[in-house]
């Protein structure tokens, strides 16, 4: 007894040494779920021994799953790469096909996380490589998803089928695919997978690879003799390359199919295709050799050819024709401009006339080019046969209608036919009668035809130049195209975009585009300044600290004159956004105040740059601010900061005089103008023109006297104005030059240090589209209705609005 | 997505005013008469897919305007025609007589390969024929034209006439008379050809319904 109960007290001491020396327990626990967490660790870290030893006496359930996904120990190790732990578990029993809640066997597990080692022992304890988990799933699947090649070569030779499908109809291949594995897409089809197989959806593994962009793939897959298919929704591959906007990949498409690239082309009239995503493509097709840009511009050039001719005929839709021609063209410049990828050819940009091969992509355009020149003059016919017959357009369609009648009667009855004479009449009064028709229903399909025409010119200028070839088909046509414009000024604001590129064009239009409501012209104007700006919305985009303008309050002007001026054009145009030092305040409200006292500021006479004009509201340049040395520096500030209030429709607090706007828009002033600084002088000026001043005895010369700080000089007019005699006879160029002299000449420098500044944000083409009062209700306006200082620029305010 | 066709051939109606071009182009396209028909004004445009000879054909056609007004803008659509229909009135000789001048222009301004079909249309007001079918044969002989008798009114022969055509064109294809990838040939591939590997039967039953009619 003494013995046994010694014996038992020298286990249960040496558990204890064994234990404490372990920091463990040395003893499993009886039941099962105590016992299985004590284990758990021990099995991830691989620790057979102590694993090996809990095991030896216990009556562990080596199989007990347990945990929320119902795992076993041999889950957790072949999961966790446990390779002996894995075999202890196999050799006391363990089943190496046993499934989770999920479904997954330990073979899944060390599949998705590439335990070799534990699944060559799973393997050996014959686990089977072919059950699926709950979605499908194989070990395969898993080995493929993540491109485990090696694992996968192994593993191959014991699964039954290769294309053994999961939930989704998807083998393992295309899952490889998909994620681009390309030895393990190799290793699938050299063990027999099916290259063509689709999923539930009609997906093979091309398009699956052609859908994530998978180059490499697509092209094994192509060499090994993968067939081009559609999905069940008609989705091709090469649909999907272009939605990706995978340039390589239709490459490769194209290179086994070639006749996709027809099918390439041809989606550049597809609505539903994103433009940039296919102009992605496009340019990186071009760009494999001079053959491919060659051969992507002509096949655009015929394209937008056949659009053109398309959107020429009246029974098409005109919105969607001329969309789609406007798209392919606006590809076609892109991929032009990009140029061929060899770099000799680089500096050669194609204006050398036809001879330079480069240019030979245009040609298919000529066709349209001239169907368009030909119905020009077709309308310039028409125009001149409706202006010989000034009454034809009603009282002949009366005629026509009344012998067409007659005609139809005659028909009925089977009587002989109409004369010849009578027939002709008939031809005649119709071709009057549509000839009205003809002009309106074509202008705005051949409105948006000249667009294209002229991005096609421009694409082959250095930027800024417009075409001579354009030009002159402006100067050609120039009749027809007023005329346009004068029915429908609409177009001007849709198509003829170029006006505001090419000065020389645009004052043929100008005094149409004057006409037409400022809301519009606005919305014009703003279109093209933010033209380059990627996104509209800029105020409201988040700031980098850097770029913040800090002012200070009580030196607003020198502060942000040094903030400006330290910042760049580039970012001022992209937004603004202000902080006052040591305010939190930022945002719009800050932008808005900040442009508010910043030109209250502006106009403070203690900087001398600006005066104020007789009515003692309205200002204009100082003509001596000389005072202060740096002030053709200011006036540069003055017209940035005003540019960037337009820029950003931002309000000012600042009036000038009504000549200062003309100078702003390069308007000329007018002796008018003069009773905005000076309204008595001006008075005098009228007198002059008004009455005969011959026998008057005024003894005026070409020059005036001016007061420089007190003393008087002697100003000429012009040259040795001092002896000519003001006469009835040049008095008029005597006005307009005294007018000059007191407007413009006394403060050009002023006037042309403010335009510079002024010209960085608002380029004069787009600001000539308004005249001065315009230009004061976009600058000044709506806060300020209620000032009384705004009556003088109102001419009919509601019309404004 | 957008259809399938394994060629896009480019197809002319010309012909005087008044011969009935739109009719049969909408006689074609809608199998319909066009009532209170208008004077073209330019070209109009139409297309269809056709079957031929176990091809899936995409034909799309300019109707042009048969005014003499029209005629500048309407010849510069002729460039890279493959085929054309040229129409006249058999109840009006003036337009038989302008054939040569339709004639002339469509063999120098589109491609010398061109198909002409030369349609006397207006089959259906036999009673005001002013010329004779076999007049119009032996004109069509002599310039190497197919040539039918059409109503855009009753829709007779109206089909053939196109099919006829594009079938010529096939052939010429075919026999290597024809090369589709010269460019101006009004001919184009369709990627049709490469997914017809995946629905032979589909075509070619719908290759049966078609060559019925």
């Amino acid at each position: 007894m003494m013995e046994r109960a010694m014996e038992q007290l020298n286990v249960q001491l040496s558990r204890l040494t064994r234990s404490l020396r372990r920091a463990r327990t040395v003893e499993l626990p009886e039941d099962n779920e105590t016992a299985v967490y004590t284990l758990m660790p021990m099995v991830m870290a691989d620790q057979h021994r102590s694993v090996s030893e809990l095991l030896l006496n216990s009556k562990f359930d080596v199989n007990y799953a347990f945990g929320r996904v119902k795992r076993s120990l041999l889950h957790i190790a072949a999961n966790c790469g446990s390779v002996e732990c894995l075999v202890l578990l196999l050799k006391r029993g363990a089943n190496p096909n046993y499934q989770d809640i999920s479904g997954c066997t330990p073979l899944h597990l060390a599949a998705r996380n590439g335990q070799k080692k534990c699944m060559g022992k799973l393997l050996e304890y014959n686990a089977d490589v072919n059950i699926c988990n709950n979605e499908g799933l194989t070990a395969i699947h898993w080995l493929a998803v993540n491109g485990r090649t090696e694992l996968l070569h192994d593993l191959v030779q014991h699964v039954s089928n290769v294309d053994v499908e999961d939930a989704m109809g998807q083998t393992a291949l295309h899952v490889a695919c998909q994620n681009g594995h390309k030895t393990t897409v190799l290793c699938l089809l050299d063990s027999g997978a099916d290259i063509n197989r689709s999923n539930v959806s009609g997906a093979t593994p091309l398009y699956f690879a052609c859908s994530h962009g998978q180059r490499d793939t697509a092209q094994i897959l192509l060499s090994h003799g993968a067939k081009y298919l559609a999905d069940k929704n008609g989705i091709t591959p090469l649909d999907l390359c272009v939605q990706g906007g995978y340039g390589e990949t239709c490459e490769i498409l194209i290179q086994h199919h070639a006749r996709l690239f027809q099918t390439l082309i041809q989606m550049t009239q597809n609505e539903d295709v994103k433009e940039n995503m296919l102009r992605q493509v496009l340019e990186h097709v071009s760009q494999q050799n001079d053959i491919h840009y060659q051969r992507v511009l002509t096949s655009l050039a015929e394209v937008a050819t056949t659009n053109g001719h398309k959107l020429l005929s009246l029974s098409s839709s005109y919105e969607a024709q001329m969309k789609s021609l406007l798209r392919i063209v606006r590809i076609f410049c892109h991929v032009f401009r990009l140029g061929p990828s060899s770099p000799n050819n680089g500096n050669d940009m194609g204006y050398n006339g036809n001879k330079t091969p480069r240019s030979q992509v245009f040609k298919p355009l000529e066709l349209l080019w001239h169907s368009l020149d030909e119905w020009l003059m077709l309308i310039s016919t028409e125009l001149e046969r409706t202006r010989k017959n000034p009454s034809s357009s009603s009282s002949s369609s009366e005629i026509a209608s009344l012998l067409l009648k007659q005609r139809e009667s005659d028909h009925s009855g089977t009587t002989p036919k109409l004369s010849l004479l009578d027939h002709q009449i008939v031809m005649e009064a119709e071709a009057y009668v549509d000839g009205e028709d003809v002009i309106s229903m074509t202008a705005n399909r051949l409105s948006a035809v000249i667009q294209a025409f002229y991005m096609c010119c421009s694409c082959q200028m250095p930027q800024g130049m417009t075409s001579p070839r354009f030009i002159e088909f402006v100067c050609k046509h120039d009749e027809v195209l007023k005329c346009f414009v004068t029915r429908d000024p609409k177009i001007i604001f849709n198509h003829f975009h170029f006006l505001l590129e090419c000065p020389e064009l645009m004052s043929r239009f100008m005094h149409i585009i004057k006409n037409q409501p400022f809301k519009d012209r606005c919305e014009w104007f703003y279109e093209h300044l933010l033209a380059g700006q990627p996104d509209s919305d800029m105020v409201h985009r988040p700031v980098n600290e850097s770029d913040i303008l800090l002012i200070h309050r009580d030196s607003i002007f020198r502060s942000s004159c040094e903030m400006v001026s330290k910042s760049t054009n580039e970012k001022l145009k992209q937004g603004i956004a202000v902080r006052f030092h040591g305010e939190e305040g930022m945002g719009q409200g800050v932008v808005r105040e900040w442009f508010d006292i910043l030109s209250n500021e502006i106009i403070n006479p203690d900087y001398a740059l600006f005066t104020q004009s007789a009515d003692g509201t309205t200002f204009q340049p100082n003509s001596n601010s000389s005072v202060n040395p740096d002030h053709l520096n200011y006036f540069q500030f003055a017209g940035q900061i005003l540019g960037l209030a337009l820029y950003h429709r931002q309000l000012v607090n600042i009036y000038f005089t009504r000549s200062f706007y003309k100078h702003i828009l390069g308007i000329p002033v007018n002796y008018q103008d003069v009773s905005s600084i000076d309204p008595e002088y001006a008075k005098n000026l009228q007198w002059i023109l008004d009455n005969d001043i011959s026998d008057l005895g005024l003894e005026l010369t070409f020059s005036v006297e001016t007061d420089v700080f007190g003393a008087m000089e002697e100003v000429p007019l012009k040259p040795g104005g001092s002896s000519i005699l003001v006469t009835q006879d040049n008095k008029a160029e005597y006005v307009q030059l005294v007018t000059e002299l007191r407007m413009t000449r006394a403060i050009q420098p002023q006037i042309n240090a403010f335009l510079q500044g002024f010209h960085t944000f608002i380029p004069p083409s787009l600001i000539q589209l308004f005249d001065e009062y315009e230009l004061v209700i976009q600058l000044v306006t709506f806060v300020t209705y209620r000032n009384p200082r705004f009556y003088k620029y109102r001419r009919s305010p509601l019309s404004y609005c | 997505m957008s259809e399938t066709y394994d060629f896009l051939f480019k197809f002319l109606v010309i012909g005087s005013a008044g011969t009935g071009k739109s009719c049969l182009l909408h006689q074609f396209i809608e199998n319909k008469f066009k009532q209170d028909s208008n004077h073209t004004i330019g070209v109009e445009f139409g297309s269809r897919v056709v079957n031929v000879g176990g091809k899936t054909v995409k034909l799309q056609i300019w109707d042009t305007a048969g005014q003499e007004r029209f005629r500048s803008v309407t010849r510069s659509y002729y460039r890279g025609a493959a085929g054309a229909l040229l129409v006249y009135d058999i109840t009006s000789r003036e337009t038989y007589n302008a054939l040569t001048n339709w004639l002339t222009d469509a063999r120098t301004l589109a491609s010398p390969n061109i198909v002409i079909i030369l349609c006397g249309n207006k089959k259906d007001l036999d009673a005001e024929r002013e010329v004779t079918f076999l007049e119009a044969s032996r004109f069509a002989q002599e310039n190497e034209l197919i040539f039918l008798e059409t109503s855009a009114l009753t829709g007779e022969n109206v089909e053939e006439g196109f099919l006829k055509c594009a079938r010529t064109i096939l052939n010429k294809i075919d026999s290597g008379e024809l090369d589709p990838e010269r460019m101006g040939s009004g001919i184009q591939y369709g990627d049709a050809s490469l997914r017809q590997l995946r629905q032979p039967r589909d075509t070619t039953t719908q290759n049966k319904q078609q060559c019925n009619c």
